[in-house]
């Protein structure tokens, strides 16, 4: 069994990342020590392994809660954590798609605002966004 | 129908969508298609979640309908556009 702050060292993360996957239900101690602490066996270590891979490729805590559920349970299949990681891919496509329509709009503020030496009253770029003509992000 | 191949039961409630669909409209194209096989176009369609509902090149349906709900939308669309 490990204390919280000899599994926040084994696992790379703080004892407040610890405590907050704890109160996030993502892990839970095995149990207390004598004095009250919380005592986490290596499962919980497995399980804090997991959290820091599925945030590396963009998972939310919320979707990895589910993950870990999906990873419990008889009946789940391959197909469905499959599923949970393609639909995460076109969240970020489409946020990369989003951000790429933002910088556009930005690459054409910057080419329409010619000179760097003009008073700020006289801004083309803020003239623009307070005519909030610009083109919008794709959502 | 944009999806992602998974567990039998998945297909087996695509075919019950296919019929429905088929049912509510005649000459109606079904087309089952691997998301990852057309990513950027699911991308540019808005599709976030699976499987999803595109129906004339419009994002309908993000999660799987009951057949009677994927009916009712279709057979709508239809007296719409008459």
């Amino acid at each position: 069994m490990f204390t919280i702050g000899r599994l926040a060292s084994l696992a790379g993360v703080s004892n407040d990342a610890l405590r907050y996957y704890e109160q996030e239900g993502l892990i839970k101690p095995a149990g207390r020590s004598p004095a009250g602490y919380r005592l986490y066996d290596k499962d919980s270590a497995r399980r804090i392994r997991f959290i820091k891979q599925a945030q590396n490729c963009g998972f939310t805590l919320a979707e990895i809660r589910e993950l870990l559920v999906l990873r419990g349970r008889d009946k789940a299949c391959c197909g469905d954590v499959r599923s949970r990681a393609i639909e995460k891919k076109l969240r970020i496509e489409n946020k990369i798609r989003a951000m790429k329509a933002m910088s556009k709009a930005l690459d054409q503020l910057i080419a329409e605002c010619a000179s760097e030496s003009r008073p700020v009253k006289e801004c083309t770029i803020i003239a623009a966004l307070e005519r909030a003509s610009v083109s919008t992000p794709v959502q | 129908m944009l999806y992602t191949p998974g567990c039998p039961e998945c297909i087996a409630a695509h075919a019950k969508l296919r019929s429905a669909a088929q049912e509510a409209v005649k000459d109606l194209e079904w087309r089952e298609v691997n998301v990852l096989d057309h990513l950027d176009h699911a991308v540019e369609l808005g599709v976030m979640t699976l499987p999803s509902i595109v129906v004339d090149g419009e994002l309908v349906f993000t999660a799987m309908p009951t057949a009677a709900q994927l009916r009712d939308a279709l057979i709508k669309r239809t007296r719409g556009r008459t």
